[in-house]
């Protein structure tokens, strides 16, 4: 069985969903300026930063290292997906949580400052090439965009993106609590269907978003195989895990974004390690293969080891 | 003109800046980050006999000022690196130095036979310390014997230039280097990371899949100048100096501790452009200093 290391051609690359930053020009280094700080709805923050050369080159669900202070500590960047990328005003956007000492001093940042940004790295979703895959007799395929938590924020470029050209563009979206919830009005201004999950109940349908995943699942029984969705996937890895084990008997074509510890964010290093499924052996890396990757090309957390 | 050049046991460097193996792969990756060129020597990632997956994750850590890894050597393997990975790279006409790590004694002798039919390798680096594998690794590095019997086994199938990279968790660092000297090695590297680890709070456990990894980052600079220092002045060989290269400083640190090319490892994690932002302000250091030769300085913190 071919590994994965040593950069094997692989087959869903030649499927052509997906693109590495490489075919814009590669990612850059650059001194981005702040162009905006907001506190939003769920406790996190969306950082706007003027770094044209990115926006230019950015597609979808690709993410950037950022340097979130000079000097050598804290010494590593730290990936973020993309939750903005604006080409026109040169703008992209980050949404994060306060969760470790390199977002506290993130919390210090100001409009006007600048830091160091590195990117596109990783392979972002071509939206013009998943609308035109399996276009089925009801015109466009329909698209799921499942998350959780943070993980809402990088999906809404690729909703942005295939809005135009996709009448039928469904967010689940799940949270611990109301408080929790990210605003969701971004996507329902371009034309997608949110439907919003809680555990406790709180806010929209209580439980996790695989619930509504299952209704959504059940009623597409009918027109699910001639027009098969295709369902992105971005939060932590037991939701991810979840979704997998969901639409695994589906025609649905199911992508995950994933999080591992990262260092370099750029494929050097070989740090962000992902077990690949059976056949193939060995490690998938999240920065340089991913971070989206087919579902079904990763074993996810415990997945696949009797756990 | 300023003079950056140096030479390393007659491999000549256009400047002293060394890819250190580990953070370069075998350069593909970072060819789409940054030009291959700004190297002096480029060393690719340690190189197995047979192909290496790596350990489980989570093999990163960020530390104060550093960074934890278990990478577990994870390459292609002796084979593919021959065929394909060292062929590629040799476009770039810098020097290339194969970095190899042995179970044993005999796989250090059959890697310095499989190296010495492919063109263009200017040097082969052993490796007798890297602490995240089980069997052979830093095991052959810890002690002098075993260190010197590693070197011996590739200088008896190698015949070009010979490099040992060394580490710094050994008690006597000076003693390793004085064997690996009398090993055959034309050239010593130091040093690889040290042992460390992390436990998560959270959960109450190991970070690492691997529970224990290598540190690196400017965490460990003032060991590796220190042992730079002390092994430069016992042995007449050249020396890589490496561990924790952010900046033309640290650069300057090693060259004045007695290094003859200096490494940059994690740096280049974190800064991809590096290099070539260290070699301008290596040359606005010597127009202010009004220095020839950069590689006059070497030793120059013990030669008075």
């Amino acid at each position: 069985m071919r590994s994965p290391h040593g950069n094997a051609p692989r087959g869903y690359s030649e499927a052509g969903l997906m693109e590495n930053s490489f075919a814009g020009g590669g990612p850059v280094e650059t001194q981005a300026r702040i162009v905006s700080m907001n506190i939003e709805q769920g406790g996190v923050h969306t950082t706007l930063l003027y770094a044209p050369e990115i926006a230019l080159r950015a597609v979808p669900m690709q993410f950037v290292q950022v340097k979130v202070a000079p000097l050598n500590d804290p010494f590593l960047r730290r990936p973020f997906g993309l939750s903005r990328i604006s080409p026109e005003e040169g703008i992209i956007g980050i949404t994060w949580a306060t969760v470790g000492r390199g977002t506290s001093l993130m919390g210090l940042w100001r409009e006007g400052d600048t830091v160091s940004v590195l990117g596109p790295l990783g392979n972002g979703l071509r939206t013009d090439r998943v609308l035109r895959t399996n276009p089925g007799p009801h015109g466009r395929r329909p698209v799921w965009l499942v998350a959780g938590g943070t993980g809402l924020a990088p999906l809404y470029p690729l909703a942005l993106s295939l809005g135009p050209h996709c009448r039928d563009i469904t967010v689940l979206y799940g949270a611990r609590t109301a408080e929790a919830l990210m605003d969701t009005s971004l996507f329902e201004t371009v034309g997608c269907k949110v439907t919003v999950a809680t555990e406790d109940g709180s806010a929209g349908v209580k439980g996790r978003v695989t619930g509504p995943l299952g209704h959504l699942l059940a009623s597409f029984n009918g027109p699910l195989s001639s027009n098969p969705p295709l369902a992105v996937a971005c939060g932590p890895t037991p939701m991810l895990r979840a979704v997998k084990a969901m639409l695994r008997d589906t025609p649905v074509e199911l992508y995950v974004s994933l999080e591992e510890r990262m260092a370099c964010g750029t494929g050097l290093c070989k740090g962000c390690a992902v077990k690949a499924a059976p056949p193939r052996s060995g490690y998938f890396h999240v920065c340089s293969d991913g971070p989206v990757f087919p579902a079904g090309e990763v074993l996810l957390g415990g997945e696949g080891q009797g756990a | 003109m300023i003079d950056l050049s140096t030479e390393l046991a007659g491999i000549r460097l256009r400047n002293p800046l060394v890819a250190a193996s580990g953070v370069f792969g075998y350069g593909e990756e970072y060819a789409r980050l940054g030009d291959i060129r700004w190297f002096g020597a480029v060393s690719v990632k340690g190189t197995t006999l047979k192909p290496r997956e790596g350990n489980p994750p989570p093999r990163v850590c960020e530390t104060p000022s550093g960074m934890l890894n278990s990478i577990g050597l994870e390459n292609p393997g002796a084979e593919v690196a021959a065929r394909e990975k060292i062929p590629w790279l040799r476009q770039f006409g810098v020097p290339i130095i194969v970095n190899v790590s042995g179970n044993t004694y005999e796989e250090f002798s059959e890697l310095g036979t499989i190296f010495s039919d492919v063109e263009g390798i200017s040097a082969l680096e052993v490796n007798v310390s890297c602490p995240n594998v089980s069997s052979g690794g830093m095991a052959f590095g810890m002690d002098a014997r075993s260190c010197y019997r590693a070197a011996l086994s590739v200088r008896k199938t190698w015949k070009g230039p010979l490099i040992v990279k060394l580490t710094p968790n050994s008690p006597d660092i000076v003693a390793i280097a004085r064997a690996a000297v009398e090993g055959g090695a034309d050239i010593l590297s130091l040093v690889n990371t040290l042992i460390g680890m992390a436990i998560d709070i959270k959960t109450r456990r190991p970070v690492l899949g691997n529970v224990t990894g290598g540190l690196s980052g400017p965490a460990i600079k003032p060991v590796a100048i220190r042992c730079v220092y002390q092994v430069a002045q016992a042995v007449q060989v050249p020396i890589i100096g490496m561990g924790g290269v952010s900046s033309y400083r640290d650069v300057l640190e090693f060259l004045m501790a007695g290094a003859t090319a200096v490494g940059i490892g994690a740096g280049l994690l974190v800064d991809p452009l590096l290099p070539k932002r260290i070699l301008a302000d290596l040359e606005d250091y010597c127009q202010e200093e009004g220095i020839v030769n950069l590689s006059t300085l070497t030793g120059c913190a013990w030669k008075g």
